[in-house]
């Protein structure tokens, strides 16, 4: 690519921003993204490696493999949820600050979006299926019914997870966006019915991330289930040598298949796998590997609660790196700047969210979390102690608030 | 080199792009607005259970919490980015123009959305292993969070039909755009038939109840709901028709079928009867009959208003200042946001959309077939197909046997001065005027088959003229050289 092709890219690129501007500073839309898709990715991990997990306790003849399968379909129908609500975060910015990459990609390959939703919802309603079929039956180590739904429940979620690799993917080429609108044979093509570019190494990099996920995952089961009265420790500490087990060698298969992407980088990309971003995401997910060596050994009581911290810690670092992978072609090599993008500041909508996300999202998922967190870990009726009683007040009140002052604010705007 | 913000263009050839969406915006809707009525109604019916210690109501709370969760908060939790992803590819600047214009209201409703999540798994699987007081604590919280998620989305809802306040036009502002008049009147009015769905799919639940007299109960409680709701919200559809704009009257006479107005009659009608008869006689209330009924009620009440509502805001399909073809059609200056009229009136819409080829960047003889469908697939095939399917086929507002000459006329005449009320203006250059019209022409007699048979023709004959070009230099290159 000459400079004149460059820049004739760079300005279409431009060209697509949307005019309405951004409500405030870019970096702050691109920190949230990375954020969000960090804990988002995490969740898709976890969904994925607990359906595995679900998969082969379905199909073992071993009756603990059947318990952890059953087991860890309660995580999986959970982890779908919020992967998908938090999915909607950096869906939200990745509009924001990269409209013009975001929209072009999906309008190229639109009837696999719209195919997106459908094969997403039909995923999750067979894990459904599957749950109803087998979650009444009270004998764990029976041979489960309907597999088959389980199967194709897994299948689905590995193939909406290849159509949004494709489509992030596609944003990476902006060269040859017009190649794919109109076709050699010097046709347009307006179907929409292809996905035009993917990298097997870097999709299977981040599903087999789901691996050392879901390791960290049964050893936070077995410290969870162990504090109750009735906690079988037999089981439990067989589910966490598994867990460990997983971290351990998923983390080097995740190494190895993250050198295979950084070796299969396109040439926009510069010197990205090198550089040291490039090198310490892999470095991070190995990382993970020699910590669960070293940090849960024996009991390892407390460390086992950290497992999925620190699978999210090293998620964040290499959700950076994407991000400047994400930089360094779009800016690095077609000079697109992500931080002249037209600002048209709106403070009360900004501080808002801040508010709403710290007071209300903070109190009220501390009060969620903690019920859930004690009612699992109690044989019987949970009754919340005083303390816990005053937060479930004072969340209601912080909603209802929010609720008031919605309404304080629009008819003072509307009678203005 | 000029250009403006338009994208490719996604064609859906069976029910064109427009469908899509409305599908999907169909069944979020349905999914989305149960989910916050039952949410309300979850809150009240497990303070009922605390009050006067009944663990019947907890337990349907637990029934409807699970139906919910497997067919509302599924399809609704993915059916609503769902809208994103359909919007993003039928009407990338309209959506654009509402996600740049509200990104942290839609990070706020965020915050509500995780909120629910957690708190509809909680509700449904902590009947029994919590204490009753918590659990209404849970379920209050839950349903004042859905409210809110409601709340956020209908001042954006009504954006895209109008800003709030008209001085949103000239200064901009946040607060300007989301609250006013049709704001609130539509959050009434969807708040009302929102219990009114609440009230229809809660009968499913209410089918499977064994006792007789807690079934009596709960039909009644739910048939009060439905009928009172479905009266407001018919009472308040008809005040929200005064706060929308006099173009989207107009609209609404001229455009809507026929039927819409019989049929939401009809509608509303059969809704409040099936309350009155699952009130009067529980016992007919059997799931298969519940099912039905819900899928009827709630899908011929929801499709005429999904419909009306994207017709009414026509030409424009956001914020009156995006076209419903995406391009921007007026100047926003409270935003810097300039019209692109002017620019597509000097350079065409060729030249000035950055993915058209380069070999259609000039309309004339050797490519006007090609270039006149490109035209009308970036200004006309978001409301109309070009194909015989699909949303308002193209074909079926041109007359038989018209002439290019006639259609020429009719182009400029009408299209590119915008002399069509629901219509956007469409500059066009000249040789534009005659590609498209060749091409709508061509589209009419032949259909797709004869467009694409021309489009192929001409481009054999470019690619043969090129070859030609190229043959004449080299022999002009030898013979320089023999010279």
């Amino acid at each position: 690519m000459d400079a004149s092709q460059v820049s004739q890219i760079t300005d279409m690129m431009y060209a697509l921003r949307n005019p309405a501007g951004l409500p405030t500073y870019p970096i702050i839309f691109i920190g949230l993204s990375v954020l969000t898709f960090a804990l988002h990715i995490l969740f898709v991990q976890l969904m994925l490696g607990t359906s595995a997990i679900t998969l082969i306790g379905a199909f073992s003849q071993n009756a603990y493999w059947r318990r952890l399968g059953a087991a860890m379909l309660e995580v999986a129908k959970v982890s779908v949820s919020v992967a998908i609500v938090i999915g909607v975060a950096p869906l939200l910015f990745v509009q924001v600050v990269y409209d013009p990459h975001w929209y072009t990609s999906n309008v190229l390959s639109a009837d696999w979006v719209i195919g997106f939703i459908i094969f997403l919802i039909l995923g999750y309603w067979a894990m459904y299926y599957y749950y109803f079929v087998n979650g009444a039956n009270q004998d764990k180590s029976a041979t489960p019914k309907a597999r088959w739904s389980m199967l194709l429940s897994l299948a689905l979620m590995l193939l909406v997870g290849f159509i949004m690799h494709s489509l992030t993917s596609q944003i990476l080429h902006p060269e040859l966006w017009k190649s794919w609108y109109l076709q050699q044979n010097g046709m347009l093509d307006y179907t929409g019915d292809k996905l035009h570019e993917w990298n097997l190494w870097r999709y299977a990099f981040f599903i087999s991330l789901s691996i050392p996920v879901a390791g960290g995952m049964l050893v936070t089961y077995r410290r969870f289930k162990s504090v109750r009265s009735d906690a079988d420790h037999a089981y439990l500490n067989w589910a966490a040598e598994v867990g460990k087990k997983w971290i351990k060698v998923g983390s080097v298969i995740s190494t190895a298949l993250y050198v295979g992407w950084m070796m299969t980088l396109p040439e926009t990309a510069g010197n990205f796998a090198t550089s040291l971003w490039g090198i310490l995401a892999g470095v991070m997910v190995l990382f993970y590997a020699i910590w669960a060596q070293v940090r849960l050994k024996g009991e390892a009581r407390f460390c086992s609660y950290m497992a999925l911290p620190v699978a999210l810690v090293i998620g964040l670092i290499v959700a950076t790196s994407r991000e400047i992978l994400r930089y360094d072609i779009l800016n690095g090599f077609f000079h697109y700047n992500f931080w002249d993008y037209k600002i048209v500041f709106d403070w009360y909508s900004t501080g808002l969210f801040f508010l709403t996300f710290a007071i209300v999202g903070g109190v009220v998922l501390s009060y969620f979390l903690t019920i859930a967190w004690k009612a699992g870990q109690t044989v019987g009726v949970y009754t919340p102690s005083a303390f816990v009683n005053k937060l479930g007040t004072l969340s209601i009140w912080i909603v209802v608030l929010w609720v008031v002052q919605f309404f304080i604010v629009g008819f003072y705007v509307w009678a203005r | 080199m000029d250009l403006i913000s338009l994208y490719p263009t996604w064609y859906e050839s069976t029910v064109g792009s427009g469908w899509v969406v409305a599908f999907i915006a169909t069944f979020h809707v349905l999914a989305s607005h149960t989910s916050v009525g039952a949410a309300l109604l979850f809150a009240y019916l497990s303070h009922k259970a605390y009050r006067e210690d009944r663990e019947d109501l907890l337990d349907f709370i637990k029934k409807y919490g699970l139906f919910l969760l497997v067919f509302t908060y599924v399809a609704g939790s993915i059916t609503g980015p769902g809208i994103w992803y359909s919007t993003t590819v039928a009407s990338p600047n309209g959506i654009g123009a509402l996600i740049h214009s509200f990104v942290w209201k839609w990070a706020t409703e965020w915050v509500f959305f995780v909120i629910e999540v957690v708190g509809v798994y909680m509700i449904v699987y902590l009947v029994g292993k919590v204490d009753k007081r918590t659990h209404m604590k849970i379920s209050v919280i839950f349903g004042v969070a859905s409210l809110a998620t409601m709340l956020i989305i209908v001042g954006i809802l009504s954006f895209m039909m109008l800003p709030g306040k008209e001085a949103w036009f000239q200064h901009g502002g946040y607060l300007n755009g989301f609250y006013g008049e049709n704001t609130f009147i539509q959050l009434a009015m969807r708040m009302a038939f929102m219990f009114t769905m609440t009230a229809v799919v809660g009968g499913i639940v209410v089918a499977g109840i064994k006792d007789p007299a807690f079934k009596k109960e709960m039909a009644r409680k739910l048939g009060w709901l439905g009928i009172i709701s479905t009266l407001i919200g018919a009472a308040l559809f008809q005040l929200y028709l005064k706060a929308v704009p006099d173009q989207a009257l107009l609209v609404m006479e001229n455009r809507l079928p026929t039927y819409f107005e019989p049929s939401i009659i009809a509608v509303l009608s059969g809704t409040l009867a099936y309350f009155i008869l699952t009130m009067l006689r529980p016992q007919v209330l059997v799931q298969a009959f519940a099912g039905a009924m819900a899928v009827v009620i709630l899908v011929a009440g929801l499709w005429p208003e999904e419909t009306a509502r994207e017709s009414m805001r026509k030409p424009w399909v956001a914020g009156q200042y995006v076209y419903s073809n995406q391009v921007i059609g007026r100047d926003v200056p409270g935003m810097g946001i300039k019209s692109q009229i002017p620019l597509l009136e000097k350079e065409g819409i060729l030249k000035a959309h950055p993915f058209t080829p380069a070999s259609l960047r000039t309309a004339n003889e050797g490519n006007k077939i090609q270039a006149g469908k490109f035209i009308a697939m970036v200004y006309c095939s978001n409301c109309h197909s070009p194909s015989k399917t699909g949303i308002r086929p193209l074909s079926r507002y041109i007359p038989d046997n018209i002439t290019e000459a006639r259609m020429e006329k009719y182009v400029k005449g009408v299209l590119t001065t915008g002399n069509i009320a629901y219509m956007p203006k469409m500059p066009m250059l000249d040789s534009e005027v005659k590609a498209l019209s060749a091409f709508l022409v061509l589209n009419k007699e032949g259909g797709e088959k004869a467009v694409d048979a021309a489009i192929h023709q001409e481009i054999q004959a470019r690619q043969q003229a090129k070859l030609a070009d190229s043959a004449k230099n080299k022999i002009a290159a030898l013979t320089q050289e023999g010279k």
